[in-house]
């Protein structure tokens, strides 16, 4: 991993169309400025692998499971 | 016609008719093109298969069936993923994670748009914390017969 220090007000950029800013640094958190093009997706680390894991996790089921399930959720809707 | 061997045994599909991902799911950016699969049951559920790698298959649902307020709308940058106007149809489909012990959860915070006069679709993050990756399905009650 590439490592760089900046200061406040500092930044880096990254190809042609993106750069980062650092804005603030307090108490133990650095709040950083991103402009980027709108279709460049920017997630958070933490929301990014959970969301990814839950991907990973709903693709892993049993037609068998899914079936029988589909059976109870008709149930309920009829009720 | 085409056809790929899956978990679920084979599957027969028309190329043409692939539901496309152009940027592939979160974390799983190579699964592109998916198979509609009909759900052999009726009800809520369906399922897709993915035509890039047989072993990933998903299945979704209206989430508007179990949680009536839930509204996601796409933006300008989505819209343009999905090739469609401000006025065309765009509907919102929940990843469905259906465990082995059957706690069946649904992915109320990255849902996916659909366009059907494109056929194609993609998965969106919501920042809201209110909406939970693990939103548990109002439980399947027995009805009495």
């Amino acid at each position: 991993m590439l490592v760089l220090t900046r200061k406040i007000g500092e930044g880096i950029v990254i190809g042609d169309d993106i750069s980062i800013t650092i804005v603030e640094m307090k108490g133990g958190t650095v709040r950083i400025g991103i402009d980027a093009p709108k279709e460049k997706k920017i997630y958070r680390q933490e929301v990014f692998d959970r969301i990814a894991k839950e991907n990973r996790d709903a693709a892993s089921w049993d037609m068998v499971d899914l079936e029988s399930l589909s059976d109870n959720i008709i149930a309920r809707k009829v009720k | 016609m085409e056809k790929i061997v899956t978990r679920f045994g084979e599957v027969e599909y028309i190329p043409e008719n692939l539901l496309y991902f152009p940027a592939g799911l979160i974390g799983l950016p190579n699964l592109m093109k998916f198979i509609v699969m009909p759900n052999k049951k009726s009800g809520p559920l369906f399922w897709i298969q993915s035509a890039d790698d047989p072993t990933f298959a998903f299945v979704l649902t209206d989430p508007t069936n179990f949680f009536l307020d839930y509204q996601v709308t796409a933006d300008e940058s989505e819209r343009q993923s999905l090739l469609i106007e401000e006025d065309d149809p765009c509907y919102v489909l929940s990843v469905v994670t259906v465990p082995p012990d059957q706690k069946i959860s649904i992915n109320l915070s990255a849902p996916i748009l659909y366009s059907p006069k494109t056929n194609r679709a993609i998965q969106v993050v919501l920042e809201d914390s209110q909406y939970n990756t693990k939103t548990p399905l109002p439980q399947p009650q027995k009805t009495k017969e």
